[in-house]
């Protein structure tokens, strides 16, 4: 009884059988209707075409309207499809590439930005600048870039790594996507690790230092265990948006050379623009949603164990 | 409490305004009907292509008062999925520029216009042109120009290596390659870029072998054919001898400025047009040899055509302005001003000159491309093969087979 007292005076559980007063009714609709229109658009233009997206995949789309139930047979066709298998396999690899890349390049930026120094307000906001540059921009500098007597491949000539065009190699076309991939999105993931280690008491880590502990130990024990939640949501954004890798490809190579930089998104693109068959982009766009999802939840069982 | 109810009142007026942003159009309601035509730049002077078509607008209109007529001119990248968008948002044009590559995939949305053209109207085209606009027995469009990819020479190579004649056939180009080669020139190009059409690069080769890319049902691919391996492998020699430019193979839409078409260091090709090389070569260097041969002589060549849709509001009308734009005059000033061919039997428009006269001599030669609505679903598998077996990573039969194994999923 004293114990229900006491959670009741705190406010911390409403009294039982009490009704709302009508002020916070009101509040409440009030905040709805604010709500409401973003939630609007977002059932209009984002949940509302996912889901249409996702039942594309089951029927026979034509481009005038009309739609034949076809079931799982775009499903089938696409566990059968060489082209999807090896899309999927471009997919991984860029991912594999990209992802633990950006996520050490953020982590790297964003432990020397960290403390302050004369001008590190302007060194962040020239890290972030990639971020907020369009990748259709990027991916044509970059072409250039990459290009036969471009500075990339003049650079790997002076290293005697041969003057190759890196977009024009079937071996290194990926890690080439995958390095501006990185150079869009290390911006972002510096800014999340800056905010998760202002969070990082420095006590800790001026105690550590006093019992004899190095740059590497702190960061070891001290830092890193902090940023796991950091690093975990970063984990699961890039891999989602190396998922969806498309803008840098289209750009840059439209899948070439000989379908080495054939990236599932890319693949989709293709099926409905191009081929205009819907249906079976549709499919893809579904495979790839799971595709995504499942890999999220298995970085959630080894990543965020304790997030 | 008036205040919370000001927000309140304002959220909703925020949210209705917001979601009054979504609704569609509606109708002018001006009794008058509008034809919307899409087309793109097929007169590649932007200002000379819309002064085209608004005098081309102005005279119907004058001829047909209750009748609009609004042209909308619009880039040709990513063409089609700006007019897939369009008709799956119910939102696309009464009429469309389409060429043959194009028509079997809005086959199912184009009215067709065999009841809109005379009999009398239809024997004037060149069969080839009518031929290239019918689908399954029905005519998809009134065919308006022609066009026609000969191989052309590039007579300054010639004269500097000091050659007088001209390659006609496979084996006189493989024979001439290494002299070319030695003198700093290669014989030919390879555009072998995936996002491209094969009807320019590589199926002209098919056929010349005697090959096709669909069986005559259309419904499996030939291309892995004995004539395909023997075109692709055709395509490898000139690789492997080293007798063409490498980066073109594989490169995404390459600026003619950075080949060596445009260094005038290539003596002939399949691929480009007098239009596209004259700049750099020089007219007077530009040389027609016709088209290419092995055990047949045929190239590429297209025909444009104007198409009706099914959800067009005013279908006599825009039949109206399709017959009015096809009409032999405006149709030779339109082609004339395009820089393509008639697509009239006999109506030869450039007698007085010898480079498009050699031009409009092979148009009875060319080939559309397969007319089948899978035609540019295969091209997506089989281009990358073909730049695989180009780059060594497979054999021109492993290459043809794969793409055969991977066109299957879509032929069913």
């Amino acid at each position: 009884m004293a114990t229900q007292l006491t959670v009741r005076k705190r406010g911390l559980a409403p009294p039982e059988g009490r009704r709302r007063s009508p002020l916070a009714r009101r509040d409440a609709v009030a905040g709805m209707l604010f709500v409401l229109p973003c939630f609007a658009l977002f059932l209009v233009f984002r949940f509302g075409p996912a889901v249409a997206g996702s039942l594309l995949g089951f029927f026979d789309y034509q481009v005038g309207g009309s739609a034949k139930w076809r079931g799982l047979a775009n499903f089938r066709r696409l566990w059968h499809d060489p082209v999807f298998w090896s899309a999927l396999k471009v997919t991984l690899l860029y991912a594999l590439f990209a992802v633990p890349t950006t996520i050490a390049a953020s982590l790297g930026m964003a432990l020397l930005t960290r403390r302050g120094f004369r001008g590190v307000r302007f060194f962040r906001s020239i890290f972030f600048l990639p971020v907020i540059t369009s990748l259709v921009l990027t991916g044509a500098i970059f072409r250039w870039v990459f290009s036969a007597g471009g500075p990339w491949s003049t650079v790997m000539g002076w290293v005697g790594l041969g003057h190759t065009a890196w977009l024009e190699d079937t071996t290194m076309v990926i890690p080439a996507l995958a390095l501006v991939g990185v150079w869009s999105r290390f911006g972002y993931g510096m800014l999340i690790l800056l905010a998760a280690l202002q969070n990082v008491p420095r006590e800790l880590e001026e105690a550590a230092t006093m019992d004899g502990a190095g740059p590497w130990q702190r960061f070891r024990y001290i830092v890193f265990p902090q940023l796991r939640p950091a690093l975990f949501f970063l984990a699961v954004i890039e891999t989602t948006m190396s998922f969806q890798a498309f803008d840098s490809v289209y750009m840059m190579t439209s899948g070439g050379p000989a379908h080495a930089s054939y990236t599932l998104v890319f693949d989709l693109y293709e099926q409905g623009f191009k081929y205009m068959d819907f249906g079976y982009s549709g499919a893809i766009g579904l495979a790839l949603f799971v595709m995504t999802l499942v890999v999220a939840l298995i970085q959630r069982l080894i990543l965020g164990r304790d997030t | 409490m008036r205040h919370r109810s000001a927000i309140a009142a304002t959220a909703l007026a925020v949210a209705g305004a917001l979601l009054a942003g979504c609704g569609g159009s509606g109708d002018s309601g001006s009794g008058k009907s509008t034809v919307t035509m899409w087309t793109y730049p097929v007169i590649a002077d932007d200002k000379q292509n819309h002064a085209y078509w608004d005098e081309q607008v102005a005279a119907f209109e004058k001829a047909n008062p209750k009748n609009d007529v609004k042209v909308e001119i619009f880039p040709w990248a990513n063409r089609d999925e700006a007019l897939t968008t369009a008709l799956a948002g119910g939102k696309g044009p009464d009429v469309a520029y389409l060429i043959p590559d194009q028509v079997p995939k809005y086959a199912p949305n184009i009215e067709p216009f065999d009841r809109y053209m005379t009999p009398a109207a239809k024997q004037a085209y060149r069969p080839a042109a009518i031929q290239a606009a019918t689908v399954d027995g029905k005519l998809m469009d009134a065919p308006l120009l022609m066009s026609t990819e000969p191989l052309v020479c590039n007579k300054k190579v010639f004269d500097a290596v000091g050659e007088t004649r001209y390659p006609t056939t496979w084996d006189e180009l493989l024979a001439m390659a290494p002299e070319f080669k030695a003198k700093g020139y290669d014989i030919t190009t390879y555009n072998g870029d995936a996002t491209g059409s094969l009807n320019i690069s590589f199926y002209p080769l098919l056929w010349e072998a005697g090959g096709d890319v669909f069986s005559k049902d259309g419904k499996s691919v030939t291309f892995d054919s004995p004539a395909g391996v023997k075109a692709l492998t055709f395509l490898k020699k000139l690789v492997d001898g080293g007798y063409v430019e490498k980066a073109p193979i594989t490169k995404t839409s390459p600026n003619i400025e950075q080949t060596r078409i445009a260094q005038n260091k290539v003596a002939c090709s399949w691929q480009h047009l007098p239009g596209d090389v004259q700049q750099y070569w020089g007219k007077e260097n530009v040389h027609v040899v016709g088209q290419f041969k092995d055990v047949k002589q045929v190239g590429y060549g297209t025909v444009g055509g104007l198409s009706i849709f099914k959800k067009a509001g005013d279908k006599d009308a825009a039949a109206k302005w399709i017959n009015f734009v096809t009409a032999k005059a405006q149709m030779d000033a339109y082609d004339k001003k395009a820089g393509f061919f008639s697509p009239l039997a006999g109506n030869d428009l450039y007698a007085d000159d010898p480079v498009m006269s050699a031009m409009e001599k092979t148009l009875d030669q060319v080939d559309v491309g397969p007319l089948v609505p899978k035609a540019r679903d295969v091209m997506g598998v089989l281009a990358p093969e073909i730049q695989a077996a180009l780059i060594g990573k497979k054999s021109p039969e492993d290459a043809l087979r794969d793409a055969a194994k991977e066109a299957k999923f879509m032929t069913g």
